[in-house]
């Protein structure tokens, strides 16, 4: 969903940058197991998966990429696209898959840990407001 | 292409600052992205113009995507906005071999905020030498108003050996202000060597920070004046 046709509310629920930090990663991993794709179509389908409560700068995720193409995550090719332009391509590589593994069960166990301490999240409630603080 | 897609992705490959192989290539897949983007857009309803705009909105600043494309660590990272990082790394936040920035971070740092192995700056800590107003260096020399270190000098000083007007605690402290003490050092310097010695330590401190100050602003002119050149208005 583009930005401009979010409603307030979703704005305000949407996670932070500090909160993504180092989570990008993974979200790229996650969405390229499924097969190879190109930098727009990642973005499209990660936002089309978290329903509009992530917020990424779309041009934010071409470093992601190409840093984990340095790390040998993903590797990409170039390849003619539908619309008869050169389009870039990544795909998982062995790397990636262990990495998205071992990330994912991770964040399994950093989920499960925060449920047990916080309890369950409410309903993607607006921020608490506290007079003269800020959350 | 629009014209404004064409120039939102000249600004970005302007803060990019990559070699122009991989700049082209980087660039083509920025254009690719904006232009589906953009139909996509279109094919929502949205008037080409606010199609284009809103492209551009929700890819970044030009600045700000620009900067992330460079180089992890580069020879010489110039900046204005976040944090540079290279051999020679300069802007608000910087680390690298030799850092300038308000925050500097590296093994040669100066800054409002220095950290390093040698710090010159406001507050700086350091591992062999610390310069600055605030200075701290647990395992060497700081010099400053206030000083703790191996050997400290100030106007307070603090540390294994310290020198100066107030020595609040030191294993081997010299108060230049108590008499005797300050009086029996200070005749250290009577010799000819001994003058020589304290007018180069004190020059090379007042040279020190003007020197490094006029190295970190001349880079960052040139970097001003390569985005200037490129396009004026984005020099505010």
């Amino acid at each position: 969903m583009p930005h401009w046709a979010l409603s307030g509310r979703q704005k305000m629920t949407r996670l932070s940058k500090q909160t993504l930090d180092g989570n990008v990663e993974t979200l790229i991993l996650a969405v390229l197991e499924s097969g190879p794709s190109y930098g727009y179509a990642i973005v499209k389908k990660l936002n089309e998966r978290a329903d509009g409560i992530l917020q990424l700068g779309e041009g934010t995720i071409y470093p992601v990429l190409h840093r984990m193409e340095e790390k040998k995550l993903v590797a990409s090719r170039w390849r003619l696209a539908e619309n008869g332009r050169q389009r870039k391509y990544y795909r998982l590589v062995s790397k990636g898959h262990k990495a998205l593994a071992v990330n994912r069960w991770q964040w399994q166990m950093l989920s499960a840990v925060m449920e047990k301490v916080l309890g369950s999240a409410p309903n993607f409630l607006p921020k608490p407001q506290v007079k003269g603080a800020t959350i | 292409m629009s014209r404004a897609l064409q120039k939102y992705l000249d600004q970005v490959m302007l803060y990019a600052n990559r070699k122009e192989e991989e700049s082209a290539k980087i660039r083509a897949e920025l254009e690719d992205h904006l232009r589906q983007k953009t139909a996509d857009l279109e094919a929502e309803g949205l008037p080409r113009e606010d199609a284009v705009f809103q492209a551009i909105e929700d890819h970044g600043t030009a600045r700000t995507v620009g900067y992330s494309l460079r180089k992890g660590f580069a020879l010489l990272d110039v900046r204005t906005e976040g944090t540079a990082r290279g051999f020679i790394a300069v802007g608000p936040r910087a680390v690298g071999i030799i850092a300038f920035g308000n925050v500097a971070v590296g093994l040669f740092a100066f800054g409002n905020f220095a950290f390093g192995v040698l710090a010159f700056g406001a507050l700086t800590i350091a591992g062999l030498l610390s310069v600055g107003g605030i200075s701290v260096a647990p395992f060497g020399a700081a010099v400053g108003l206030a000083s703790i270190g191996r050997a400290a000098f100030g106007m307070i000083a603090c540390g294994g050996l310290a020198l100066g007007l107030q020595v609040p605690w030191a294993i081997d402290g010299v108060n230049l202000l108590s008499g005797d003490n300050g009086i029996q050092f200070l005749q250290h310097f009577q010799t000819h060597e001994g003058t020589v010695a304290l007018i180069a330590i004190i020059l090379w401190l007042l040279l020190a920070v003007p020197v490094l100050n006029g190295v970190m602003c001349s880079i960052k002119r040139n970097e001003y004046l390569r985005i200037e050149k490129a396009d004026s208005k984005l020099i505010e």
